[in-house]
């Protein structure tokens, strides 16, 4: 099959997203183990052990099954502890619910790159968000050089000894301003370049075949499991 | 929706100040305040400030999904910074955009009043986040179990349940609240960008 990340594209792990959303909401019981197990296979074959690994995931799921142990009425005594039997088993399903969710979400946000994310949602009728967030990244120094410079400025010139709230108020006036005086240098660039945002940022992105034979399995896999 | 190449590139400032508002302002109220806070101070004032700059934004992109546009482009920011993806923000910085959008909808021309509606929906998205999320990730047991823990806990305190409705209320109503002084805020901030970039 090679590397999934080669040929697994946008729509399959959006589709993988989505069924384990549906099928960790909808399979009841013992049927989540299943489910975590793949959820468990999509991210070590997509991202390696990087995202299984994660602690935090699982401490998260282990709190939450010894919460739950504790709360419903007693009828198990382990080391003169009182625990619930219906506790833990509520508890367990829980625990393995989030736990599928949240790997298969991280596994998406971690290899999906943002610039495929913004082709989609362009694909959704929001043109030019890729070239936004573009901008936007190449903004980040010049918002921070423009910062510094006004904060000391103003700091040099006394403007924060007194009337600080309004001091505060110049400061974020001339930040936006600073910032948007900047923007109309990017717009004449871009004009310049007859840079069109109806272009869009490339081809839409389609599901590849791949895609397609993957979603088919995973309804198929899907509505096995809810009608075993 | 359609933007020109400058409502765009505006719609990237002011996208790129609420990013670096939420990476540093952000990161450090997450350092000062114990996770179990989150939901309340720090989430209140990292909304308040962004929604604040995102509706100056709006002033100067007067469409129809410019605010939706710049917590995009935020989220996409927050999703590339140092400190990785972490969803429950991007799904917080998001809703709060939509319902913003709603509320400038709502009150139809650019005002004030509007203003301070899509402010105060915006930021009223906080208290109902983590429940959301929580709902999404452990189902709805988990609310019953809660619940049931609340009640057994009131009852061993002696509290009564109507104590419980007043602290939520008056939760919701801060949150009304800063929502409303950021939308106020951002209008007259508009105003004074304008006046200077005029000068």
């Amino acid at each position: 099959m090679g590397n999934p990340r080669r040929t697994l594209g946008l729509w399959g792990h959006l589709a993988f997203l989505l069924w384990t959303l549906a099928l960790a909401t909808l399979a009841p019981g013992a049927k989540v183990i299943l489910v975590l197990g793949l959820a468990v296979a999509f991210s070590a074959l997509c991202a390696g052990w990087r995202e299984v690994r994660r602690w935090r995931l699982w401490l998260f799921a282990a709190s939450v099954l010894l919460v739950t142990s504790f709360v419903r009425e007693k009828d198990l005594y382990l080391l003169g502890l009182g625990t619930s039997a219906e506790g833990f088993w509520l508890g367990l399903w829980m625990a393995l619910r989030a736990a599928s969710i949240a790997l298969v979400a991280n596994t998406f946000a971690g290899t999906v790159p943002v610039v495929e994310m913004a082709r989609l949602c362009e694909g959704w009728g929001l043109r030019g968000l890729g070239f936004a967030v573009g901008v936007a990244f190449n903004m980040l120094p010049t918002i921070r050089e423009t910062a510094e410079e006004a904060f000391n400025a103003m700091r040099l010139r006394g403007g924060f000894k007194c009337h600080r709230l309004e001091a505060l108020k110049m400061l974020l006036v001339t930040i936006v301003a600073g910032s948007l005086r900047h923007g109309d240098e990017i717009v004449s660039a871009a004009e310049a370049r007859a840079f069109n945002p109806e272009s869009g940022n490339g081809e839409p992105v389609r599901p590849t075949p791949f895609d397609l034979a993957f979603i088919a399995v995973l309804v198929t896999v899907g509505l096995a499991i809810l009608a075993w | 929706m359609k933007f020109t190449v400058r409502d765009l590139v505006y719609i990237a400032i002011f996208g790129a100040l609420w990013g670096a508002a939420e990476m540093t302002i952000g990161a450090y109220l997450h350092v000062v305040y114990p996770p179990l806070t989150y939901a309340f101070i720090p989430g209140l004032i990292m909304a308040a400030i962004g929604i604040t700059i995102a509706l100056v934004g709006r002033l100067f992109v007067p469409r129809a999904g410019s605010v939706l546009m710049m917590g995009l482009v935020v989220a996409m920011l927050k999703a590339l910074s140092i400190g990785g993806v972490k969803l429950g923000p991007l799904i917080a910085i998001v809703a709060e955009s939509l319902l913003a959008e709603l509320g400038l909808a709502l009150a139809g021309q650019p005002s004030r009043l509007g203003f301070v509606l899509a402010g105060s929906l915006a930021v009223l998205w906080c208290p109902f986040h983590k429940p959301l999320v929580g709902s999404i990730l452990l189902g709805q047991t988990a609310y019953k179990m809660l619940l049931g823990m609340i009640g057994r806990a009131a009852r061993l305190l002696g509290f009564d349940a109507r104590h419980g409705i007043a602290v939520v209320a008056l939760l919701l109503l801060i949150h009304i609240a800063a929502g409303g002084a950021a939308g106020w805020l951002a209008w007259d901030l508009g105003g004074a960008v304008r006046d200077r970039l005029a000068r």
